[in-house]
């Protein structure tokens, strides 16, 4: 009779003696099995986000007055001097952009993955 | 680049990409099928389908998999619900009677083929014992981590554990050429 392994060389031995499995067609199995995903067409979602903007829009112009203070705050933006003007829109455009590009990274997992790169 | 695991979770749970999933499912399948495979006593065909069924729960549950323990370490948990389930419903008891272990587990009973025969040797533990070597010494799970997956005492592992190795041991022992 032989003397007992230790721990380690079992453990060792174990995880040898483990055969690795071939797919042979399981992944594929599974995959045929799994629900169909349930979300709404592309177009539906175009169509219901166009028409609650157009909704909101048509709400806030008929709300202001007939755009009465859209037209107020263009005045008082005239009376303001250039640079402030310049500074509002590029800040406007950098807030605008940002979120783009938040949005652009969640919504793409290939750029989300390049974003989650670890060195 | 390889995607981890996390990476590619992320992407069933923002885009219900099921390309991804079959990527977790093909980097996952061989040791799902092994642990099933042990738990079953090598019955191939029902641990395949017990597989199966694994992988469906975890798709349809990915939301509640937060990250906590390892995607493997949960799928042996889902795995290891499904033997059981199964067990029950074919109304077998979990776990070998003592009496049936100790003629299985007797050297002198052993086929002399079957000498060095890990895999066969393990077969012979009971449930409870060969569950927790196949995930502590096999799959390289801690303890705790085994404990969660069986969902028992962190010292009952453990001594499932030493009882099995001990076990094996002196099965190799006896199987070993004089």
């Amino acid at each position: 009779m032989n003397a007992m392994i230790d721990d380690e060389t079992l453990d060792r031995q174990l995880r040898e003696a483990a055969p690795y499995i071939d797919d042979e067609g399981f992944t594929a199995r599974v995959m045929a099995r799994l629900p169909a995903t349930r979300r709404e067409p592309q177009w539906l979602r175009a169509v219901i986000l166009l028409g609650v903007t157009a909704l909101g829009s048509g709400g806030a112009y008929l709300l202001s007055g007939g755009g009465r203070f859209v037209r107020e705050g263009m005045i008082q933006l005239s009376s303001f001097p250039i640079w402030l003007l310049l500074v509002l829109a590029f800040g406007c455009g950098l807030l605008v952009g940002a979120f783009a590009v938040i949005f652009a990274i969640r919504k793409t997992p290939e750029v989300r993955d390049v974003t989650q790169l670890r060195f | 680049m390889e995607l981890t695991d996390a990476d590619l979770i992320a992407r069933v749970l923002g885009d219900d990409d099921q390309h991804a999933f079959g990527e977790l499912v093909r980097r996952h399948q061989s040791s799902v099928r092994g642990l099933l495979r042990q738990l079953t006593r090598t019955d191939i065909a029902l641990a395949d389908d017990l597989a199966q069924e694994t992988f469906l729960r975890a798709y349809k549950n990915i939301r509640s998999f937060r990250g906590e323990a390892q995607f493997s370490t949960w799928l042996y948990r889902i795995a290891y619900n499904c033997f059981r389930e199964d067990a029950r419903r074919r109304k077998e008891l979990v776990g070998v009677d003592d009496a049936q272990l100790q003629a299985e587990h007797d050297p002198q009973t052993v086929d002399p083929g079957l000498r060095h025969d890990l895999m066969h040797a393990l077969s012979l533990l009971p449930l409870h014992e060969r569950t927790a070597i196949v995930l502590c010494c096999q799959n390289g799970l801690s303890h705790d981590e085994a404990a969660r997956v069986l969902d028992i005492p962190l010292g009952t592992v453990k001594t499932n554990v030493l009882r099995g190795r001990e076990k094996l041991k002196r099965t190799l022992a006896a199987w070993a050429p004089n």
